[in-house]
């Protein structure tokens, strides 16, 4: 039977107030909720659309990856949506059997290849396994988690992982609120890593298609390797080919149980709510899951460069060039500086290297630079080019280091600067505009930053920054030590 | 990322934002599970939310005009939409009528030049943009609703005395080439590219696409540039729209003031789509040595957007087919169970002027092709011969009703797709008849129509493209029906 679960009423779009006002966001009525197991909701209640964005945010991402181990985050990420004891399965009890067998014959595996390296058993057992995952393939109910949820009108179901978070994320009409409460609830509490071979395939298809068929993602992962010698930035989140295919469901399950818990978690709910039902429904949901006692690891530290570093690549394709230099972590008053340093060089088509590169001296495409790859760390610094046929990457990179040099000499001017602060002070209000983004924004302010109001009082930060402190921190940062060159240079012909 | 679907190609979703009628009853799931958890025993209180109330205004008796206010922020978008696309011109004209909306943009006014118009736009921090898709060119603009006036006059500025500085035509041509060569080694986009050549044929604007011979300098030569503009962004071609914190009354001396500086249309146009010419049904093999092959195949489709039952049942299935994210039968068959590939889809295009396109795309290890090919093969025969299931078919019904209230989200995407609407000459009531259609597709209406467009939905029926290492593919694609190697477009 279809169900159109709309009540449609003929009358005007009601304006939340009379006039709108600008707001810095710092002042929006967001309610902070803690559960006594430590899970946070951070809830914005918003006229509008009767929708609402939800945004679980979990403190863990690529750095958590053990050594030889690099992709575990992502492909659990990928593995929570397989559905949990109830979700998912049409016969919990026989499916859950043939599980456990295979983590024993997993074990037995990990055993010989640590002390009989070359035993043919190890074939054999790992051919073993992925027979038993045929075989309890027959009690799988596939994609029942986003079956559930699409028709339900979900939208904008997906995740992502990076370097220091994992987000889950779907927007749904407000009147399903309830639903989405339960589901994630129960794969926080109760998920099942089924179908694990399989979705190991898929993770090695999707590095296939991000990175390795991608020549300038190959490039941005050799820069970071070559940048990061100690510190786990320098690790593919996706993970590297050899260790994706060798992950084991026990690696995945020991990840989980080290950081999928309440006490690790965020929630952002932007929308059509009421917060005192989002309240409730929090202590029922969430509310009996035991913490899991996280506690964070610090990385090791990346030592201090102290020449410079090169790395190139020879691929089939048109030329490219990253130059990097090792900077501060998000929360340290110099931050700000390198954000509208980013602007200011190539924010937009004024910015200067957008004019030096793509306009005056026609040697790029295009231009843009970046801080990452994470926040909790010091973060790189990075300048990106398409380099245009015929440059070649070494008159590009000559020439950002003159207008580096003439930034360092000479500070900008405070018209440009007013440039800069007023498109800030503009993308505060349109980010406002959005209740995904706004849920993004709120929960990665307070997994990270332990404050919601974090992204709100960095723009604040942004527009007190003055000509004379963009000079320098490219002084103190942008120096030929300091930085990491990666090079992407075309070495055959286009077409075979 | 969990998933995501690459088709660059236009995707046309049949949706509107006209009042349509309600269900009030509480709502509750079907069991779904056999466990019979607990969300089956949730109840869901009807949705209740006002409709956004699009107004439609004439400015000087002859440009139409979509107003909806919203003063939930102090913000202002106005958006135009002129009639004068790719379809409407030659093939060797693309290069002219894809550069003429980009540089409006950047290639300064009569009285600005690109520098002062950029610095004036970020000092105001107002975001203009500007493109072209078959059917028109169009541009938007966002500002802060104080700097309104200030906007309105650069925008009329750029949208009616470009100067095509020489300078800045270079500039944007240098890009453009640069992409181009760029796209060559990009799988998907060649992919797409390579098929849609391959599907319409050369007389067919949707097979065309932009070629660095379309951008020498004669074909962007300054009096071309001035034709085509004077061609496209004319009165007579412009519809408006405008969402954000103003009253109708303070904008319509705004609105007259810009629409008066847009001359009327002094020479009209006509669609040149021809019927398309689809190469012979076959393996099209582009090589390059990449560690993942990308492979589309389909065919073309006569489903037109308009409210008939195939276009309904056309929607369903291929919901069914691919369109639905991973429960679909492509993601389900080849990345759930096989594990083949991150990302399996379908697309089912039905724009107002048929043919459009079904079509199934996939990426797969360069030593799976062949296989990936037959299960996409096996699949498509599939919905050819056998009804979908009751279930398959309410899940699609469901997605689309349950989350009809998303279509109503924003005031810039309601107001975008009302101008959609108007522009395509749908009528105004085309949502909640879309809506109705859908929730009439039956299983048996969904195999019919996959029985008369897509027929058997054999291998040999159809166009397939593959990128992807010659050494390695060859052999197995050559036991799938005729190869062609093609070198890259």
């Amino acid at each position: 039977m279809p169900v159109l679960m709309i009540l449609l009423m003929v009358s005007f779009l009601v304006p939340n107030k009379a006039t709108a006002q600008i707001s810095d966001g710092k002042d929006l009525p967001v309610t902070n909720y803690r559960l006594a197991n430590g899970m946070e909701f951070i809830i914005l209640e918003r006229s509008g659309s009767p929708t609402v964005s939800f945004v679980l945010q979990y403190r863990v991402g690529g750095i958590n990856d053990k050594i030889g181990s690099t992709g575990t985050a992502h492909l659990l990420e990928h593995l929570l949506f397989k559905g949990t004891d109830d979700i998912g399965t049409l016969d919990s009890e026989k499916e859950k059997l043939l599980l456990d067998q295979m983590d024993l014959l997993e074990d037995s595996i990990i055993h010989l290849e640590k002390n009989s390296p070359s035993s043919p058993a190890i074939d054999n057992l790992k051919r073993s396994v992925i027979q038993l995952e045929d075989r309890a393939q027959v009690y799988v109910a596939s994609n029942e988690f986003e079956r559930i949820l699409s028709r339900n009108g979900a939208r904008g179901l997906n995740a992502s992982t990076d370097s220091e978070s994992t987000k889950y994320y779907l927007e749904l009409p407000s009147n399903r609120t309830e639903l989405w409460f339960m589901l994630e609830s129960e794969r926080m509490n109760h998920p099942v890593f089924r179908e694990f071979y399989t979705e190991r395939d898929v993770v090695a298809e999707e590095r296939r298609l991000r990175v390795d068929n991608q020549p300038g993602n190959l490039l941005y992962e050799a820069h970071l390797r070559t940048a990061f010698t100690t510190h786990p930035y320098g690790e593919p989140v996706v993970g590297i080919m050899e260790d994706i295919q060798n992950l084991t469901r026990k690696d995945v399950k020991s990840h989980y149980q080290q950081y999928y818990g309440p006490d690790n978690a965020v929630v952002a709910i932007v929308g059509d709510v009421k917060t005192e039902s989002i309240k409730q429904w929090a202590n029922k949901y969430f509310g009996h899951i035991t913490p899991i006692g996280f506690q964070e690891k610090t990385p090791p530290v990346e030592p201090v460069q102290r020449q410079e570093r090169r790395v190139s690549l020879a691929f089939e394709a048109e030329p490219q060039l990253r130059i990097g230099w090792h900077t501060v972590e998000t929360t340290h008053p110099l931050n700000p500086s390198l954000l509208v340093l980013s602007a200011l060089l190539t924010g937009n088509r004024s910015s200067r290297l957008f004019q030096r590169l793509v306009v005056d001296d026609r040697t790029a495409s295009n231009v843009s630079s970046s801080l990452g790859p994470g926040d909790l760390f010091p973060k790189l610094f990075s300048i990106s080019v398409n380099i245009q046929s015929p440059s070649g990457t070494e008159q590009v990179e000559k020439a950002i280091y003159d207008e580096l040099g003439i930034l360092e000499a000479t500070p900008p001017s405070e018209r440009e600067l007013i440039r800069i602060r007023n498109q800030i002070s503009a993308g505060q209000i349109r980010r406002l505009s959005n209740n995904f983004d706004l849920a993004i924004q709120l929960a990665h302010s307070t997994a990270m930053f332990g404050n919601w109001k974090y992204g709100f009082s960095l723009a604040q930060e942004l527009k007190k920054v003055t000509p004379e402190m963009i000079s320098q921190v490219v002084r103190k940062f942008l120096t030929a030590e300091n930085r990491t060159v990666a090079t992407l240079i075309s070495n055959k012909p286009a077409i075979r | 990322m969990i998933f995501q679907t690459d088709w660059a190609c236009l995707r046309i979703k049949a949706k509107t934002a006209v009042l349509c009628l309600c269900l009030v009853n509480p709502f509750k799931l079907d069991a779904q599970s056999l466990n019979g958890v607990r969300y089956d025993n949730l109840e869901f209180e009807p949705l209740t939310f006002n409709q956004p109330d699009v107004q439609a205004y004439k400015i000087l008796e002859d440009v139409n005009v979509l107003f909806l206010e919203d003063n939930s922020l102090p913000l202002v978008s106005v958006f135009a939409r002129f009639r004068g696309g790719t379809s409407h011109f030659s093939q060797e004209q693309q290069g002219v009528v894809t550069a003429v909306p980009m540089l409006l943009r950047s290639g300064g006014t009569v009285n600005l030049s690109s520098d002062s118009v950029d610095a004036l736009l970020e000092y105001h921090a107002i975001d203009v943009s500007f493109g072209r898709d078959g059917r028109t060119s169009f541009s938007s603009l966002n500002t802060l609703a104080n700097y309104l006036d200030e906007a309105l006059e650069i925008w009329s500025d750029l949208i009616t005395k470009p100067r095509f500085s020489s300078d800045m035509v270079q500039v944007w041509r240098n890009q453009e080439l640069d992409y181009l060569k760029r796209s060559q080694r990009d799988p998907n986009t060649l992919a797409i590219r390579t098929f849609n050549r391959l599907i319409f044929g050369d007389h067919h604007p949707t097979g065309w696409a932009l070629r660095p011979e379309d951008l020498e300098p004669q074909d962007l030569a300054i009096q071309k540039l001035r034709d085509m503009h004077g061609v496209i962004f004319c009165r007579d071609n412009l519809t408006l729209g405008v969402t954000g914190n103003i009253k109708w009354k303070e904008l319509i001396p705004k609105l007259s003031r810009l629409v008066r500086s847009i001359p009327p249309c002094e020479r009209s146009f006509e669609d040149r789509s021809q019927v398309p010419t689809s190469a012979d049904p076959g393996i099209y093999l582009i090589p390059i040595d990449l560690p993942q092959a990308t492979i589309i195949t389909g065919k073309l489709s006569r489903i037109g957007l308009n409210g008939n039952a195939e276009y309904f049942a056309s929607q369903i299935g291929n919901l069914i087919l691919g369109g639905s994210g991973l429960n679909s039968r492509l993601s389900s068959r080849i990345r759930t169970e096989a594990g083949l590939s991150y990302s399996a889809s379908s697309i089912w295009t039905t724009p107002m002027n048929p043919p459009g396109v079904l079509a199934a795309m996939t990426q797969t290890e360069v030593q799976s092709t062949t296989r990936a090919i037959k299960l996409i093969s096996e699949t498509l025969k599939e919905m050819t011969k056998k009804p979908p299931n009751s279930r398959e078919v309410q899940d699609a019904v469901d997605e689309i009703s349950n989350g009809f209230i998303f279509n109503f989200q924003n005031p810039a995407q309601v107001i975008s797709r009302q101008m959609f609407y108007l522009t395509q000459g749908l009528p105004l009531n085309w949502l909640s008849a879309y809506l109705e259609g859908i929730q009439q597709v039956s299983p048996k209406d969904v195999l019919n129509t996959f029985g008369e467009f897509v027929g058997e939905g054999n291998l040999d029926d159809m166009v397939t493209v593959v990128v992807g290492d010659r050494a390695t593919v060859e052999a197995g694609l050559k036991n799938l029906g005729p190869l062609y190697i093609l070198e890259p477009l």
